[in-house]
């Protein structure tokens, strides 16, 4: 082909019907899934790549998948081989070591033909309630990958149109909530129809040669807009060491490191100093952390930048190999994202200094997955469930963090407590904010949630989180946000018992047990004591905040008979300071 | 002989001799052939595999004896699968691979390789090998350990097809493999099933062709009629009665609360019944035995009191009947772990031998081992990256009998698997076996001591291990019968005599993770006595001293027999008061 | 208050953003006569009023006694949502769950935004209450409800002087109980103050989206009733009797007395009048099935109908962005209501759509409008930022002199300048071909719109007609067809004011709804037989108050279904069976299954189906107004050429041979008699509306001037 011109017309037409045929994805996915972490929280993504296997539209629900599943694509598709793939195929995928991330992550990825011709590939990531392994809803303080559940190196789960029944009963039977996740499966092929079919469209109506020569010009836009974006960042060096509070075994905290070099040839990621990679679920795989680095790029950048291939190839990093931040088999993965969202907070701190007004504070920066499961006494069904609670998000320079929000990569809704309890043998006793659990600033963090469940009857439930030692920074002056507190409370003939629990912890649960979250809140920023006291009244008068911690943390004075600040109270407290 | 062959049709007796044995040497050419073929030392050399052919009815017809606690499972497994499956969709050429505890099998690692066997478009019967294999994934190395669901013991394998038409499904065995530790090795047993039983189904096809499909199929129907009437005959010889026993499996991995055991066999005329209402419902715990793992218990007991020379098939299982409730540790129900069900298995055989010791004493033995004191490690060698697996289940000390001492450390009931030779295990593995020996001491005192226990001991020099054990006894030895004493129990040492690192004592079934230089020390128990200690010839006792198996403390103590250590005699006059001492304090207790 | 419509005539009332359109129907002739007047923002009502005045003076025969009713539709509701300005309302839930408002869904609106900010919870934190009691999912009572618990939140509420409360008490709709004892101690300590019962509101299980639905309620109660107080006593002051009426959100319309009880089923009432005006000329002309599109001056909408009625969703948000893609009941940037809306997708293409090109070298058009002030730049009130209305002008598919019907000229020029300083130069582009580009660019965002409700709902658009109306419609319409793959478009009389006519073409519609959650192969066949007698008996109770309704009611029944396990629900017409028995039931579900392979390509047959909820609509029936036909003249089109002009096409080349500028006739519409026929390309201009006719498209003008496209 000559280097015909391009046509702006033709490439914004283009564009759009390519990211239509993802969005097309996601709604045939979610509305004919059948769990609740996915039809309901979203736990999902969708993307179509062209025939080079470079990513060129996505429907993100979840930026956590943003840099994980455009990785683990092109690996599975290249190991199972394009050669073998016929029109109607698709090949199932959640290998950690095959460029995966956590085994519940499970890729189908189908070629899209047109007229005999691979043309690209469609593919859907979904989190699967369960997939086996060694708890309910595979979550768990686990040592080796192969407790985690099954793991699906590339296989061809559909031949031709046709589901491989062995193949999918062999899959299945290593699932304890087997209709949910046939369900989900089932949605997972509807979706990939959906997207080839629309991919055929566009192709039928301007020609395979534009086709190809429009995705080059789509990718090469967000290259050039990329390129753009980059050189407007602050050159420098930045680093940040935290860390990973437990990992599930021992005493001591998982050491991570970040620097973040700013410079002509662009921004690269470095990991090195991370803590080696440990017998314990808090390993992130390279595509993980690949995902955070991505994440941190992508939140600096432009909001409408489109996201594809061209992107990308500008978020360099380098996680040494063996670390936890990109284990080597047959390290334990599921805890994965609690280490790469950890690190998401941290590229954030390192980069404060630099961009004091793009960043914020700390956030929960954890999935804090609670899962649970065992047999429905009405259906004799084995059921699992699963969900990722809210935190606080960190204070910005001119705004309060919000309270009870999911964060940085994780935008997972909450499930309804009316449609958990009608679908789940469990009582949730208690959904709400914790008051004063907020890290006070002149910009407040957001605060921390509170979430009981209670089980009638036996159950197994799994906490896996974190930050049950240190809450989550403050900047510029702002104090750190609570700690996480994860309880078992036991109902004894002398009353309610509660125990502590780890953040990383499988427990048997007896009928009446509760097991209760109580999710950081978000650090401040910039000094408590330089708050509008008018914001700390409004704080007090939601209940949000106590009388004594306005007038301990921020020096502020609330005159409870009058719903009023007191000035000259809060004059001398501040002066005192 | 030759008239009692004659069942409707005529039968040649010389021919049905032949077939009889051609059938049996298509299994035994199986076994050759899988354990020629395989990789894993569990499998080629410990022999932890059965093979066995079903007519098209899916009924046993003939079977390699290996591990008899596989053939009694393989009963149920074959024709559930099929049936699951559907005969249909299976072609020649075809085997399906399954493991599937709650169709049929037993534990995850106990995987069975099947096909149908076609003479000339027609369904002959199926070949089917089922191999123990090292690792299936799961919470543990070797795939063993105390769990609490299924789900955590390895890949669970409902029949599906992992050959077809003669080639291996490409996509099922790199799933299948993407669960295991130990994927070399594996991969190797697989294909030395698919092996086995391609072997299997040529033999068949030539002794078809032999003699043709519907003589194949009468001298077939002629083998089971032949075991039928001589299973009952034997039956008819056990004392009609009801025999009842109950005991305890030590430790569940869990709680301490022992596992309670009940058996009642019931023997009238021709028909024996095994009932076992009244055992523990099924535990979060990995003690749960599956229906097919029981019924193999039975099928054990019940053949172990027979001819040696009865060929088992189709014949012989028509008459294992059994209650095992659904819901219990014998008849464990979805989602309960099963890994440790042999351990249950094996205490069950042993009740049920107790039980019928008063109807047969002669033929009954005390209390073995009675557990499969499996151990299991896991290591990733440094060099490649591999992840090695290792499983091997240790000897113990026999019962006693009747006319004879329980032999020292060895397998027992439907165990019968080798032991791993040293020497191949540390040329496998990054490891060291510090130390194999008997224990002194250990035997149940009477009249026939039981046999001595062994001590294995496990030292990993230089790199961290994960180290499984599932095994049991670790609250009280075999119990002797008749007068006779118990065996020493069974002790799980991590770190034994050493000073360096920290001594405990481990529990029965556990997994723990090794640092380099850790030792675990696996002692297993000592079998029960038969008849009273001081009833013991004392030169069989001295001759003990002498070998050093029993020190003069214990030969005076509990067998009073006084040796005289200078001259490694019995002093017979101090023996002779002694033992009336003995007797006395006896009878008054 | 109201008198039952004796008269022959009948108005509608659409308020906009810019401009209040009014229609008036002669039932008798079909004579449609229309007003437009500026919107007075500040006071609706003041507006409105002007609009019926200046109907009524239109026609002097038309004596106030003479209405039959006033339709009215709109935006009050949403208005004071988006504009924060609500009644100040209290909320009470169950103990545990003071916080559902404020945690809402957890997500954050925006996926990259570091600085993103949560909505703020319609109701303070501490007007937010718990009472101790609670229920199970099968609604037995875990814990009995606390009166005294409930006396204290009522003394602080009554404290706190509320105007309305919201009552949302988790498992509230499977058992009502304990929320109505609620509410009747609310209503027994503040006579006056609004209350809402979840179970009443929106009796479906999900406690967030029922206690938004619910707040809304509550919250949008006082305004609305206010504002319909004020109507009707405007109407009355100028003689007017006869029965209000207003559009809901869900395609029908509802007494005004109805509406001030449940104002949430009114918060989309403007856009939904648009898309029943589409389903009611279709239906008229005999195709029931059709794609509506309506583009004004900042947004188009488009939404499906099918067999005469307009698609219906509940995930729907209100006061967020615009709803597009993957978000579940609508992303979290708005407030979700539970309560049936047209299934719309409005996006922000409109004829005042600002185009732009971007970091990247992209052109991009929208989502930022020109709006009305400073408006396009050819307006010449000082906007300088191209718009699509620059781009058609620029086109030559707009006329400069004849836009408004003359009364606003266009400067071409400053047009031309604009769109080459903005996007031609940076292009490399001529100002035609760039100008050409918006049009498309604007295109393919409708075109996916259309996507959206039709493909993605399982309808292929090749079995639809689009309706093409609004200011900017009739522009764009044929193009769409084309992209969409859409066979036929229909433009009606009157384009810009089509909306108002919607409100007089449609039924009183009730809906009821009874919760079942239960397995097909579980149900008891009497419980949903005895449910939707319950229903109905309720409907026939609700249908009494409307007087504009002739005759008995008509029921319609549907049950909203799934697999057992799936969230979404798909709904599926009962089957029409005298009997409610077994093979009701399997007529029931292989329907489901239909639906199911139609909506997501699969069907998973055999597979549990779960019956949600039973849904029972009350039609009223209202007498459609007779159109007026043209008189037939046994003329041709070319009476109605008023001039040639150069409008520039591009597409379909190859089959028209056109490309470039390309002369072209100009019709003047109101000249066109009926059964003519004639050829794209064309033009074709009425005072309000332009409709452009692409190359190889055939247009004829049927019996009531309405003019229908084919390709």
């Amino acid at each position: 082909m000559t280097t015909a011109a391009i046509d702006p017309i033709k490439f914004e037409v283009i564009r759009n019907a390519l990211t239509q045929a993802a969005e097309e994805m996601a709604i045939a996915l979610r509305r004919s899934a059948y769990s609740t972490n996915v039809k309901t929280r979203q736990d999902f993504s969708c993307a179509f790549f062209d025939k080079d296997l470079r990513s060129v539209s996505q429907a993100f629900t979840q930026p956590v998948h943003l840099g994980s599943f455009v990785r683990h694509v092109p690996i599975a598709v290249e190991r199972y081989g394009p050669e073998n793939l016929d029109p109607g195929d698709m090949i199932l995928s959640n290998d950690p070591y095959g460029g995966g991330v956590h085994l519940n992550d499970i890729s189908l990825i189908a070629p899209v033909h047109w007229q005999g011709e691979l043309v690209g590939y469609t593919a859907c990531l979904a989190h699967h309630v369960d997939v086996g392994g060694g708890a309910p809803a595979s979550v768990g303080a686990f040592r080796e990958v192969f407790q985690e559940g099954i793991i699906i190196p590339p296989i061809k789960l559909v031949a031709r149109g046709k589901i491989d029944d062995d193949l999918f009963r062999l899959v299945l039977a290593q699932i304890r909530s087997k209709r949910e996740t046939t369900g989900d499966f089932r949605a997972q092929i509807a979706s990939n129809r959906t997207g080839a079919l629309r991919i055929v469209e566009i192709i039928d109506r301007y020609g395979i040669d534009e086709f190809y020569r429009y995705i080059d010009q789509i990718i090469e836009y967000t290259d050039r807009r990329t390129r753009a974006e980059v050189a407007k960042l602050p050159k420098g060096v930045f680093e940040a060491k935290g860390f990973v509070d437990n990992d599930g075994f021992t005493d001591g905290v998982v050491t991570l490191a970040v620097k973040i070099t700013i410079d002509d040839d662009g921004v690269r990621f470095d990991t090195t100093g991370s803590d080696p990679q440990r017998r314990a679920p808090v390993n992130s795989t390279y595509a993980q952390t690949f995902s955070a680095c991505a994440y941190a790029l992508r939140a600096l950048m432009d909001r409408d930048l489109p996201v594809n291939d061209g992107f990308y190839r500008y978020v360099h990093v380098n996680a040494p190999e063996g670390t936890v931040t990109n284990c080597v088999h047959p390290a334990p993965v599921v805890g994965g994202w609690e280490t790469h969202v950890r690190l998401n907070d941290l590229i954030f701190e390192a980069l404060a200094p630099a961009l004091p007004d793009a960043v914020c504070a700390g956030t929960k920066a954890m999935q804090c997955h609670a899962g649970f499961g065992g047999e429905n006494p009405e259906t004799g069904e084995y059921y699992c469930f699963l969900e990722t609670l809210a935190g606080g998000y960190g204070a910005r320079s001119t705004s309060d963090g919000p309270d009870a929000v999911q964060c940085h990569g994780q935008n997972t809704e909450n499930a309804p407590v009316e449609e958990t309890e009608r679908n789940y043998p469990v009582r949730i006793a208690r959904y709400e904010l914790i008051p004063d659990s907020e890290g006070p600033g002149e910009f407040r963090g957001g605060l921390g949630l509170r979430r009981d469940y209670m089980f009638p009857e036996e159950a197994t439930f799994t906490v896996l989180a974190d930050r049950d030692k240190a809450g989550p920074h403050g900047l510029f002056g702002g104090e750190p946000g609570s700690t996480s507190v994860y309880a078992l409370i036991k109902n004894q003939g002398d009353g309610k018992h509660e125990e502590r629990l780890s953040s990383k912890t499988t427990v048997q649960m007896q009928p009446g047990d509760v097991i209760s979250y109580r999710t950081s809140g978000g650090g401040g920023y910039g000094s408590a004591f330089a708050r509008d006291p008018q914001h700390v009244l409004a704080d007090v008068l939601q209940g949000k905040l106590s009388v004594e911690r306005a007038r301990s943390r921020y020096g502020v004075e609330i005159d409870m008979a009058a719903y009023a600040v007191d000035r000259s109270a809060t004059l001398e407290l501040r002066r005192g300071k | 002989m030759a008239s009692s062959l004659q069942s409707g049709e005529r039968i040649d007796p010389i021919q049905f001799e032949v077939v009889r044995s051609a059938l049996t040497q298509v299994a035994e050419e199986m076994a050759v052939a899988l354990r020629r073929s395989a990789y894993s030392t569990n499998v080629k050399t410990r022999q932890d595999f059965s093979c066995a052919f079903f007519d098209r009815n899916c009924k046993p017809i003939a079977q390699a004896f290996t591990q008899p606690v596989h053939l009694g499972s393989f009963v149920e497994l074959i024709p559930t699968s099929v049936k699951t499956y559907g005969a249909d969709n299976l072609e020649p050429g075809d085997m399906l691979v399954v493991n599937d505890p709650f169709g049929g099998g037993s534990h995850l690692n106990d995987v069975t390789v099947f096909g149908p066997v076609h003479h000339k478009g027609h369904l002959v019967g199926y070949v089917a090998s089922l191999a123990h294999h090292v690792d299936v994934g799961g919470g543990a190395p070797a795939s063993i350990g105390p769990f609490q669901e299924i789900f955590q013991e390895g890949v669970i394998i409902p029949p599906v097809k992992l050959v077809k038409g003669g080639v291996i499904s490409y996509d099922i065995f790199k799933l299948l493999l993407a669960q295991i530790r130990s994927k070399r090795v594996t991969s190797g047993d697989f294909r030395a099933q698919v092996a086995a039983n391609t072997v299997g189904a040529r033999r068949l096809v030539d002794l078809v062709d032999k003699y043709g499909l519907d003589d194949f199929d009468r001298y077939v129907a002629a083998v089971i009629d032949y075991t039928d009437r001589r299973t009952r005959a034997e039956i008819a010889d056990i004392p009609d009665g009801v025999y009842t026993e109950a005991g305890f499996l030590d430790f569940d991995g869990f709680t301490d609360k022992t596992v309670h055991l009940e058996t009642k066999i019931t023997i009238d005329g021709e028909t024996a019944f095994f009932d076992f209402d009244g055992c523990d419902p099924q535990r979060r715990a990995p003690v749960n035995s599956t229906k097919a793992m029981t019924f193999s218990a039975c099928a054990y007991a019940l053949r172990a009191l027979m001819a040696p020379d009865l060929p088992v098939n189709e014949g012989f299982y028509r008459h294992v009947r059994m209650n095992a409730p659904a819901g219990t540790v014998v008849h464990a129900l979805h989602p309960a772990p099963v890994v440790g069900g042999w351990e249950t298995q094996v205490r069950v055989n042993d009740l049920l031998f107790r039980a019928l010791a008063p109807g047969m004493p002669t033929k009954i033995a005390a209390a073995t081992k009675a557990m499969m004191a499996q151990a299991g490690f896991g290591i990733i060698d440094r060099d490649t990256g591999e992840y090695h697996c290792n499983y091997e289940a240790l000897a113990g000390g026999y019962g006693a009998r009747a006319t004879a001492d329980g032999p020292d450390a060895v397998q027992q009931h439907g165990q019968n698997t080798e032991n791993a030779p040293v020497e191949e295990i540390e040329s496998h593995f990054p490891m060291r076996v510090s130390r194999l020996s008997l224990i002194e001491n250990s035997e149940g005192p009477g009249k026939f001591r039981g046999g001595l226990g062994m001590r294995r001991d496990y030292h990993f020099p230089h790199d961290p291990a994960t180290f499984t054990v599932l095994s049991d006894r670790d609250i009280a030895g075999p119990q002797g019968i008749f007068g006779g004493m118990a065996g020493r129990k069974a002790f799980y040492i991590l770190n034994p005599n050493d000073s360096a690192a920290e001594t405990s004592e481990l529990t029965s079934k556990c997994v723990v993770d090794l640092k380099p230089g850790d030792t675990v020390s696996f002692q297993t128990p000592g079998g029960g006595g038969y008849g009273p200690p001081d009833e013991r010839d004392p030169q069989a006792v001295l001759r003990d001293v002498i070998s050093g198996k029993v020190d003069h403390e214990r030969a005076r103590d509990l067998y009073g027999v006084i040796i005289d250590l200078a001259t490694n005699t019995v002093d017979e006059v101090e023996t002779i008061a002694k033992r009336s001492h003995l007797r006395s304090s006896r009878n008054s207790s | 208050m109201t008198i039952p419509g004796t008269g022959r005539y009948r108005i509608g009332v659409d308020i906009g953003g810019t401009f209040t359109d009014g229609t008036l129907v002669d039932s008798a002739t079909g004579q449609v006569t229309t007003s437009k007047v500026l919107s007075t923002p500040a006071d609706p009502a003041t507006g409105f009023i002007a609009a019926v005045k200046k109907l009524l003076q239109s026609e002097s025969s038309i004596a106030p006694g003479d209405l039959e009713h006033v339709v009215h539709a709109t935006t009050v509701a949403t208005n004071s949502i988006i504009e924060g300005k609500l009644a100040k309302t209290a909320f009470i839930t169950t103990e545990g769950f003071r916080d559902m408002l404020e945690i809402a869904r957890q997500i954050r609106p925006s996926l990259y935004d570091l600085q993103f900010v949560k909505p703020p919870p319609l109701v303070p934190r501490q007007l937010c209450f718990e009472v101790s009691e609670r229920l199970d999912a099968k609604g037995q009572v875990v814990t009995p409800l606390d009166e005294q618990s409930v006396a204290q939140v009522v003394e602080r509420i009554a404290e706190s002087k509320v105007e309305a409360v919201a009552v949302c008490l988790l498992h509230s709709y499977r058992n009502p109980d304990h929320e109505r004892r609620v509410g009747e101690a609310l209503r027994a300590r503040l006579p006056g103050v609004i209350i809402s019962l979840s179970s009443d509101v929106v009796p479906e299980f999900r406690e967030y989206l029922r206690a938004s639905t619910t707040v809304i309620n509550a919250a949008v109660s006082p305004i609305v009733s206010r504002y319909l107080k004020s109507i009707s006593e405007k109407l009355e002051d100028a003689g007017v009797t006869a029965e209000l009426l207003v559009m809901q959100s869900s395609g029908g319309v509802y007494p005004a007395e109805a509406a001030v009880r449940s104002p949430v089923f009114m918060v989309e009432s403007g856009p939904a009048a648009g898309a029943v005006a589409a389903a009611a000329l279709g239906s008229s002309l005999g195709y029931p099935n059709v794609l509506s599109f309506d583009m004004g001056g900042t947004t188009a909408k488009v939404s499906l109908i099918r067999n005469g009625q307009p698609n219906v969703t509940k995930d729907y948000s209100v006061g967020g962005a615009a709803q597009r893609g993957t978000g579940a009941f609508g992303g979290a940037s708005g407030y979700p209501i539970r309560t049936p809306v047209v299934d719309l997708v409005e996006i922000g293409a409109g004829g005042g759509s600002i185009a732009w090109v971007d970091s990247g070298g992209a052109l991009r058009v929208g989502p930022h409008s020109a709006g009305a002030d400073p408006g396009p730049v050819c307006y010449g009130l000082g906007g300088t930022e191209p718009t699509i209305t620059d781009a058609n002008l620029v086109l030559g598919r707009l006329d400069p002199d004849y836009f408004a019907g003359g009364e606003m000229p266009l400067d071409v020029e400053a047009a031309q300048a604009a769109i080459r300083v903005r996007c031609a130069d940076p292009l490399g582009l001529s100002v035609e071909k760039a100008a050409y580009g918006i049009v498309e660019i604007a295109n393919t965002a409708m075109v996916n719109a259309l996507r959206l409700v039709s493909v993605q709902r399982g309808h292929d658009p090749r079995d639809f007609m689009l309706v093409g109306f609004g200011g900017a419609g009739p522009a764009h319409a044929v193009r769409l067809a084309e992209q969409a793959g859409i066979p036929r478009v229909l433009i009606p009389v009157g384009p810009g004011t089509a909306s108002a006519l919607g409100l007089l073409v449609t039924d009183v519609r009730m809906e009821g709804s009874a919760t079942l959650i239960v397995r097909s192969d579980e149900v008891e066949l009497s419980r949903i037989a005895a449910e939707f007698k319950r229903l109905e008996t309720a409907g026939r109770e609700s249908h009494k108050i409307a007087a504009s309704a002739s005759g008995d009611p008509v029921f319609e029944r549907s049950v909203e279904m799934r697999y057992w396990g799936q969230s979404f629900e798909l709904s599926v017409p009962a089957p029409d069976l005298p009997d409610i028995d077994a093979r009701w039931m399997s007529e029931l579900v292989e329907a489901f299954n239909d639906a199911h392979e139609t909506a997501y390509g699969f069907r998973a047959n055999g597979e549990p189906v779960e019956l949600v909820n039973l849904r029972l609509t009350t039609v009223g029936k209202i007498a459609r107004p007779q159109m007026k036909k043209l008189e037939t003249t046994g003329t041709d089109a070319s009476v109605a050429v008023k001039g040639q002009r150069d409008v520039y096409f591009a597409e379909d080349v190859e089959n028209s041979g056109h490309e470039g500028m390309v002369q072209t006739s100009v019709y003047d519409r109101a000249r066109l008699p009926a059964g003519a026929v004639f050829r794209g390309p064309a033009i074709i201009e009425e005072p309000d509306s332009t409709t452009v006719i692409h190359p190889s498209w055939t247009v004829k003008v049927d019996d009531y001037g309405n003019l229908v496209l084919q390709r």
